[in-house]
């Protein structure tokens, strides 16, 4: 059975320049390219947030609106990523 | 025996006689617990053709396999029986804290049979049950009757009480079971079975434990998913003015990809299921004049007062279901509504503001609030008893019923106060109240003079308050053996669940138009099978819906099940288990006379005719092809809708049909 026992605790960063696995729940309007089947993208490390919005072709503009949270929490552009790190963009998401 | 008790409790009301019944391994092995146990037993005792309100029927209150295990959103039960509604399979479920008292009672079920010649209500615990009698409380609402027996009942602690109101006794065929005062199991039916048996409660004490295989491994799972969910919180700015826009920008996207399901418990956390109030209104997802108009009819200027921000101001307090690390559900304070008939009311949840807002054209919030105690107390199905009375108003508007009919309650749009004086003749039976009170299908065979033509529902049940055209595979779910259930599943929870990543026959999904989720195909049929699937597993593990959706990444109900019973199965040979009880349903409703085609959704449901106003103008679905394929792809006749032989076969279902 595959079962993928999900980490949520960011992982050591990778020690050197080692390219550090970022899980990316990516929005529709993002460029799917660079993600992999599992649904990881590759940053080199020392990557910060608008890196990976720059690889997923999000808008300069949207950028600054968008509504993305790395680990769950809403952080700035700037904000380094770490191995393991999860992104996620708000889609709306509900029922009853 | 890891995870489950390996017994049921059998009580014949009419005779009054209790047994307890040991359940072989290979029944949880094949059916899981809940309501795979539930469609197993009644498959096998309840008669062809037995009528649903007589000694033959039987009514299921089952825990899930998952339950009490240390998993978490596990915690729902189940009612099961054959649907007076529909004729056929009939299910429901709730959350509360009942459904762990079933097994610390030491079995994963009970099961009801016979009519008792008095009202009575079944007492419960570790030690044993017996039937009392329940003349004292018969004729109380749910919530009055569930503090005098909590009170009588009490040892060391409050026992879990689940209880049916005067719907229930009334026997209306849209009434539910409550428990936690006010929580109810709403659809199918399932209270007007347990009044119909005179049984007005079952009041359970338990404190027993539940062995599992891997209880170290369960808690380190249990663990990791709570920081998760604990850790996702939406931005503070985030408020309800927002979801109109949000939902603006749904109906504008050409294409859709998948989602993280985590995003769902961040909305949950906050607001529950109210942002659908708004957002639904721009996206087309709310259904409005009864499935016949559009935010046309219900402008911002009016839906804007359904804003999930005036239903949270009047929040007192959050709680949790058990077992839950969301807690959707709040506690409202509406003291001052009414001349305070009512001090507090459960949180309403979207289906509620939905079938008693835009569904009747009403923007008064407290009369919604109003609405949702009376008939959480009394018993009854809020999104039945919308459906049913948007349908009486247009009758009236077109002159169908007229005052001399309705006892001189002028039914208008928007009317709260015709609304509610309806409601309360529904409840009672009393006038028009009892032409209407079995629900929209059977109240335009009683008024005749073409009422048919406004009554919407699927297979004879309303449907949930979700419009298929915004999401067709939600469509395709309204068909189900218990048909118009919308908490099944969509494409847009598929798009959230990933169990492409688990199951090797799941369509994967990366991005995609929009637009190839409206044609018929074998890949959006195995979507629903996929998704069907694993939501009976869902329902016979007690699982959540709404963890359901949080997706495979984050609520792993394979991996759950292996640690609990240890059996160390393949994603794909617990699908198959899916695939079997829901077959088993189907197979249910063809033993009992009901044509799976009369549960394809038609008419306004599917856009016929067309909406001429809001997003989704236009739209008429191919819900026939849609559903024939999925029939196909399921092996079920696609025609028919009855589970082909070798399917059955396959299955190995033989024993059950014999």
């Amino acid at each position: 059975m595959r079962i993928s026992v999900y980490c949520y605790e960011p992982r050591e960063p990778a020690s050197g320049a080692c390219p550090m696995k970022i899980r990316v729940y990516a929005a529709s309007f993002c460029s799917f390219e660079d993600i992999d089947m599992d649904g990881y993208m590759v940053l080199p490390d020392g990557a910060v947030l608008e890196d990976l919005f720059k690889r997923l072709q999000v808008p300069w503009l949207f950028r600054r609106i968008v509504i993305a949270t790395v680990n769950y929490k809403k952080v700035g552009l700037k904000t380094r990523l770490k191995d393991g790190d999860v992104v996620s963009f708000f889609s709306a998401l509900g029922g009853g | 025996m890891k995870g489950y008790m390996g017994k049921i409790l059998r009580v014949d009301l009419t005779t009054g006689d209790i047994q307890h019944e040991d359940i072989p391994d290979e029944v949880y092995e094949n059916y899981l617990s809940g309501v795979g146990l539930g469609a197993y037993y009644l498959h096998k005792h309840i008669p062809a053709g037995a009528d649903p309100m007589g000694p033959e029927n039987i009514l299921g209150i089952l825990s899930g396999l998952l339950t009490n295990t240390g998993s978490l959103m596990t915690g729902r039960w189940m009612a099961v029986c054959k649907s007076p509604l529909t004729g056929g399979w009939g299910d429901a479920n709730c959350g509360g804290t009942l459904s762990p008292v079933i097994k610390q009672c030491g079995v994963d079920g009970i099961f009801f049979s016979g009519i008792s010649p008095k009202p009575v209500y079944l007492y419960m615990d570790s030690e044993g049950a017996e039937l009392r009698d329940a003349a004292h409380v018969w004729g109380k609402d749910a919530v009055e009757a569930e503090e005098i027996l909590q009170e009588e009942c009490k040892t060391k602690k409050k026992p879990k009480v689940a209880v049916i109101g005067q719907a229930g006794e009334n026997k209306s065929l849209i009434s539910g079971i409550v428990n936690d005062a006010g929580r109810i199991s709403a659809r199918s039916g399932v209270g007007a079975v347990m009044g119909s048996k005179r049984l007005k409660a079952v009041v359970l004490q338990g404190s027993g434990k539940t062995e599992i295989a891997d209880s170290e491994g369960m808690k380190a799972y249990s663990k990791e998913m709570a920081t998760k969910i604990k850790n996702a919180n939406l931005p503070k700015f985030f408020k309800g003015f927002l979801f109109p826009y949000l939902g603006l920008l749904m109906s504008k996207q050409k294409k859709v990809s998948a989602m993280d399901g985590m995003l769902a418990a961040m909305m949950f956390k906050k607001f529950g299921t109210i942002p659908v109030n708004t957002m639904g209104m721009t996206n087309g997802d709310c259904p409005v004049k009864n499935w016949g108009g559009s935010v046309v009819d219900f402008k911002k200027k009016k839906y804007k007062k359904l804003n999930p921000d005036n239903i949270l101001a009047r929040e007192t307090r959050k709680y949790h279901c058990f077992s839950c690390v969301i807690g959707c559900g709040g506690i409202c304070d509406i003291h001052d509504i009414k001349g305070g008939k009512y001090t507090h009311t459960h949180k309403p949840e979207y289906e509620t503001c939905s079938s008693f807002g835009c569904l009747s054209l009403n923007d008064d919030l407290d009369a919604i609030f109003y609405i949702n105690e009376m008939l959480n107390r009394a018993g009854m199905d809020t999104i039945s008893a919308g459906n049913t009375v948007a349908f009486a108003i247009e009758c009236f508007e077109n002159g169908i019923l007229t005052e001399a009919d309705t006892g001189g309650i002028r039914l208008k749009w928007g009317d709260a106060d015709a609304i509610i004086a309806l409601l309360e003749k529904m409840i009672n039976r009393d006038g028009i109240g009892d032409v209407l009170a079995d629900g929209v299908k059977a109240a335009a065979q009683r008024i005749g003079k073409g009422a048919e033509r406004f009554a919407v529902h699927v297979g004879g049940q309303e449907p949930g308050m979700h419009d298929p055209k915004l999401d067709p595979l939600l469509g395709i779910h309204f068909s189900d053996p218990t048909p118009g259930r919308h908490t099944i599943g969509g494409a847009v929870y598929y798009n959230a669940m990933y169990l492409w990543k688990e199951v090797s026959w799941a369509p994967e999904v990366t991005k995609h138009l929009k637009s190839e989720e409206y044609i018929p195909s074998d890949k959006e049929a195995l979507k629903s099978i996929a998704t069907s699937a694993y939501k009976t597993l869902t329902d016979g593990a007690g699982g959540c819906f709404f963890a359901m959706i949080l997706g495979v990444d984050h609520w792993n109900l394979f991996q759950m099940l292996n640690l609990a019973t240890g059996w160390d199965l393949s994603a794909d040979a617990y699908m198959e288990i899916g695939k079997r009880i829901q077959t088993a349903r189907q197979l249910f409703n063809t033993k009992h006379g009901v044509e799976p085609r009369d549960s394809i959704p038609s008419g306004r449901v599917k856009g016929d005719p067309a909406l001429t106003g809001g997003a989704l103008k236009g739209i008429t679905l191919e819900i026939e092809e849609m559903v024939r394929l999925t029939w196909k792809n399921f092996g079920w006749n696609e025609t028919t809708g009855v589970p082909e032989d070798k399917t059955i076969n396959d299955l190995q279902l033989n024993g059950l049909i014999e």
